[in-house]
């Protein structure tokens, strides 16, 4: 869509220009995140044989209650969730990059992620002392909701916080993250504190992340939010392209960069809040793709934020594919695993940044 | 024509600009010169709307606050003095994001004419951050000019606000920068130019804002800025003001006083 | 009357369930405890799933492991096709039960409880599941028995302190409410830690104040005697009687703490470990 909007579906070869380039990259990525779709739903702890009863489902034939709660109940919420989850967190991380102008900037620097991780702490282990009311009312997304809710919280206190007489500094907006980061961290440890032991096992897994808890519910309500805070994206990327040259200059170039800012914040906090919110805390996804991206299309937002989306799903999808086979039939974290891959490439990007980092 | 009134300017609790007057007209070249740290490029950013003042600034009459982003960009492009870029673009793809600010023209041959413009053709596909300091400002050069390609359009001049744009040029490039300068007032712009050095200010500009400390010295011609008296008050130290004997009549040339230096 | 109740309750529980019993059966356990009551019924040939917590037996390690029990996942478990899960109270998340539900799976949770009673009822919950309710009267009052058996009577109780752990010199004892305070009680020792419920890190001072006689920790892999030194030489432990004495006693986590067939087991362990053979 943002291609289109471009102007420029199938741009002429010319010295400098990667469009071309990056189309390629995103069918690339298209076909990817399609084969990866299509393997999310076949593959799984009870084994690849599923792809039969698909097609027996398809052409219209029966198929047992057990292979249709699978199909229909776990893996195709599971995959959708995953495809978004992947999406937001990598164009999340695509957009706060920009936004920062630094490669290694994530979500986190806004404040979504500690706030949505106290806020499950909290729901975590103060659940159980909630109005019975309450209780009744959110019953059993507690925890996503007061995930969400906290990462919402921070971010808007934060963003408070960073802005003075109508401009936000992007500068104090990050070092207030690190004081916000410090504080949610003290809080979180008094929640730990007060946890029970199964408490404590709770907010370990909560904190490795899993898609494993994917409902249809999780995806009607998480998932509007998502696709909201993607279809903003492309209105995001002249203006991003242009703030890689200074705020003051992007200004210059008739970008409304306040605005761009607001809108921005308010994306990446509702895309990543319900991303956390439902799947937990997943890692380095954010950072590995829109740079791996970066290396291969440059770093220009038209092209990086859409193919981000796509990248970032196909890669927690085939993250989750490991996540959920490589110990069956129990499952590893997808945290441990995103992190696995997503820890050494992150020590790359720093060691290939070092000269940059010390100027 | 621009115009800046009683402009006052203050960083923390530091006062930078004190009651600066400003005015340039459109067909014309018109350079700020003063000393380091004389507000040069504080009033350029006051009137930018980079830095926030007091006063008025007003672009053919009406006030620069209320004019909307995206039109003022149409009308009028900046080129800093120093810019780093966050992620490595292309030089096509740096001149390429001045084409998204100018609303009429999106002619997409207008990159490759500015960079051939500024001397740079040939290095579209090369990195930015590859390229020399000289011919990093070069490009941005390109950028800006692709910004507000027409001098004039609807019969409204269009503006270049350049903050140093020969300081990390060598002599011939010099040339070549303010030349593409000077055309484009004499097509009917507006350049505003914050300069360094006084000999090419006095060959290229029609008007030259003095200043020092925060304050205006004196605003007109060469042949009136461009003296003894106000250059040594500006700069502290005594020069001598002659006239070029070549080609650029009654412009004046300046070196030091060498016997204050000695 | 009783038994008409509880046969009532199963109809309207487990719908599938009267079916099952004659078809080939495929049991998931759930819970370390689950597991033990299901072998100590002579259920195992039905068991096909455990979780991480379920070990003893030994050989049960040989069957598919579906994760830890707080954090199942659904495919992982319909993976193993059971036709009957039968899991330790807590054991979740509920999204996963949601999904187990929808499949038409029976999930049975057993209740959880740290005293006598609760081991009976325990394992008539498990027999009734597994369609046993006889087998299951008959080994809850067998182990109710034991316990009953157990003399446990001694002049002077021991404060008993359990130590989860002393992860980074911080000791994390067991308060009231738990499956220790449970099994001390049983063993006839008294908690010396009475403050709060649950297992939390405790400071130093508290350490100082409950005074205990006897320390009680799990047995865990790696070499004992450079950790009970380590322990001894802990500032707060070693003012407590335990340190003059170096009465520290270990014993297996699933067995200490299980609160299954093995309770009685545990409790005699340990109370001979607190008293001696007397």
């Amino acid at each position: 869509m943002a291609i289109i909007e471009a102007g420029i579906p199938f741009p002429p070869r010319q010295a400098g220009d990667r469009s071309a380039q990056a189309m390629a990259v995103l069918v690339l990525c298209a076909v990817l995140l399609l084969v990866m779709i299509i393997a999310s739903l076949t593959v799984g702890a009870s084994g690849t044989s599923l792809l039969q009863s698909l097609f027996a489902w398809a052409s219209g034939e029966p198929i047992g209650l057990r292979e249709k709660v699978i199909l229909f109940d776990i893996r195709a919420p599971r995959t959708l969730l995953g495809a978004l989850v992947g999406a937001s967190l990598a164009v999340s991380g695509a957009v706060m990059q920009g936004l920062f102008r630094n490669p290694l900037a994530d979500p986190g620097l806004v404040g979504v992620s500690a706030g949505a991780g106290l806020g499950a702490i909290m729901a975590i282990v103060l659940g159980g002392m909630l109005p019975p009311a309450f209780a009744v009312l959110t019953g059993m997304y507690t925890v996503p909701i007061a995930a969400f809710a906290g990462g919402w919280l921070s971010t808007i206190l934060l963003y408070r916080v960073a802005t003075r007489k109508g401009r936000t500094s992007v500068a104090v907006m990050l070092l207030a993250g690190i004081a916000l980061g410090a504080l949610t961290g003290a809080i979180a440890g008094v929640m730990v504190y007060m946890a029970d032991d199964n408490q404590l096992r709770d907010l370990t897994f909560w904190g490795l992340g899993s898609l494993a808890g994917a409902t249809w519910t999780k995806l009607f309500v998480a998932g509007p939010l998502i696709v909201l805070a993607l279809a903003t994206t492309p209105f995001l990327a002249r203006g991003l392209d242009a703030l890689t040259l200074g705020e003051a200059t992007a200004g210059h170039l008739g970008i409304p960069v306040q605005r761009m800012k607001n809108v921005a914040i308010l994306t990446v906090a509702g895309a990543t809040g319900a991303a956390v919110a439902v799947s937990g805390g997943i890692g380095f996804v954010g950072i590995v793709v829109p740079h791996l991206l970066r290396l291969s299309i440059g770093p220009s937002h038209r092209y990086l934020l859409p193919i981000s989306a796509l990248l970032g799903a196909a890669f927690l999808l085939g993250a989750d594919m490991i996540s959920r086979t490589i110990v069956a039939p129990s499952e590893l974290p997808i945290g441990i695993v995103t992190a696995t891959i997503g820890g050494p490439f992150f020590l790359y990007v720093l060691l290939r940044n070092r000269g940059l980092l010390d100027m | 024509m621009l115009n800046a009134t009683d402009i006052e300017l203050s960083i923390g609790k530091a006062p930078i600009l004190h009651n600066v007057e400003f005015q340039a007209q459109s067909g014309q070249l018109t350079a700020i010169v003063g000393p380091n740290g004389s507000g040069k490029t504080t009033l350029l950013k006051a009137m930018t709307g980079d830095l926030p003042y007091k006063g008025i600034v007003t672009l053919d009459g009406t006030d620069v606050q209320a004019i909307p982003a995206p039109s003022l960009a149409a009308r009028r492009a900046v080129l800093p003095q120093a810019a780093g870029l966050a992620f490595p673009f292309t030089v096509l793809e740096v001149v390429r994001l001045g084409l998204t600010a100018g609303l009429g023209a999106q002619d997409s041959s207008l990159p490759q004419r500015a960079l051939a413009h500024v001397g740079l053709a040939g290095y579209e596909g090369r990195l930015y951050h590859a390229l020399s300091g000289g011919e990093q400002q070069r490009c941005q050069l390109a950028r800006v000019l692709v910004q507000v390609w027409e001098p004039t359009r609807n019969g409204k001049a269009s503006w270049l606000f350049l903050d140093e744009p020969v300081s990390a040029l060598d002599i011939g490039h010099q040339l070549e920068v303010m030349t593409i300068a000077r055309r484009f007032a004499d097509a009917g712009g507006g350049v505003i130019a914050v300069m360094h050095d006084l000999n090419l200010t006095s060959m290229f500009a029609d008007s030259i804002l003095l200043m020092n400390s925060g304050r205006t010295v004196v605003q007109g011609n060469a042949q009136t800025v461009l003296s003894d008296e106000y250059l040594s008050r500006a700069y502290g130290c005594r020069v001598r003001v002659n006239v070029a004997p070549l080609h650029i009549q009654d412009a004046p040339y300046i070196l030091p006083h060498m016997a204050d230096l000695i | 009357m009783k038994n008409l109740f509880l046969s009532g309750a199963t109809a309207l529980m487990f719908p599938a369930f009267s079916m099952s019993v004659f078809a080939e059966e495929r049991v998931l356990s759930i819970g370390g405890s689950i597991t033990e009551i299901v072998f100590a019924l002579g259920e195992q040939d039905r068991l096909i799933a455990r979780d991480t917590t379920s070990s003893f037996p030994a050989v049960v390690e040989d069957l598919p492991d579906v994760g830890y029990m707080r954090a199942l996942s659904p495919e992982g478990v319909l993976s193993v096709d059971p036709t009957l899960i039968i899991a330790e109270e807590g054991s979740g998340p509920f999204e996963t039960i949601e999904v187990l539900e929808g499949a038409n799976i029976p999930f049975v949770t057993i209740p959880d409880g740290f005293d006598r009673a609760a081991v009976a009822t325990k394992i008539q919950a498990v027999a009734q599941a597994l369609g046993v309710p006889d087998k299951g009267a008959q080994l809850a009052a067998e182990v109710d028995a034991q316990l009953a058996a157990l003399d446990t009577n001694v002049d002077a109780p021991s404060r008993v302190m359990f130590i989860l752990s002393t992860q980074g010199g911080r000791i994390m004892a067991s308060g009231t409410d738990t499956a220790a305070d449970g099994i001390i009680a049983l063993a006839g020792g008294i908690n010396a830690v009475t403050g709060f419920e649950g297992y939390k890190p405790l400071t130093d001072e508290a350490v100082t104040l409950a005074a205990p006689d006897v320390i009680v920790m799990m047995t865990s892999d790696g070499d004992h005697g450079s950790a009970d030194q380590e322990l001894w030489s802990h500032p707060a432990i070693s003012t407590t009687p335990a340190a003059q004495t170096q009465s520290l006693v270990r014993i297996n986590g699933l067995l200490l703490l299980g609160f299954g067939p093995r309770t009685p087991e545990a409790a005699a362990t340990l109370h001979s470990a607190l008293y001696g053979e007397g």
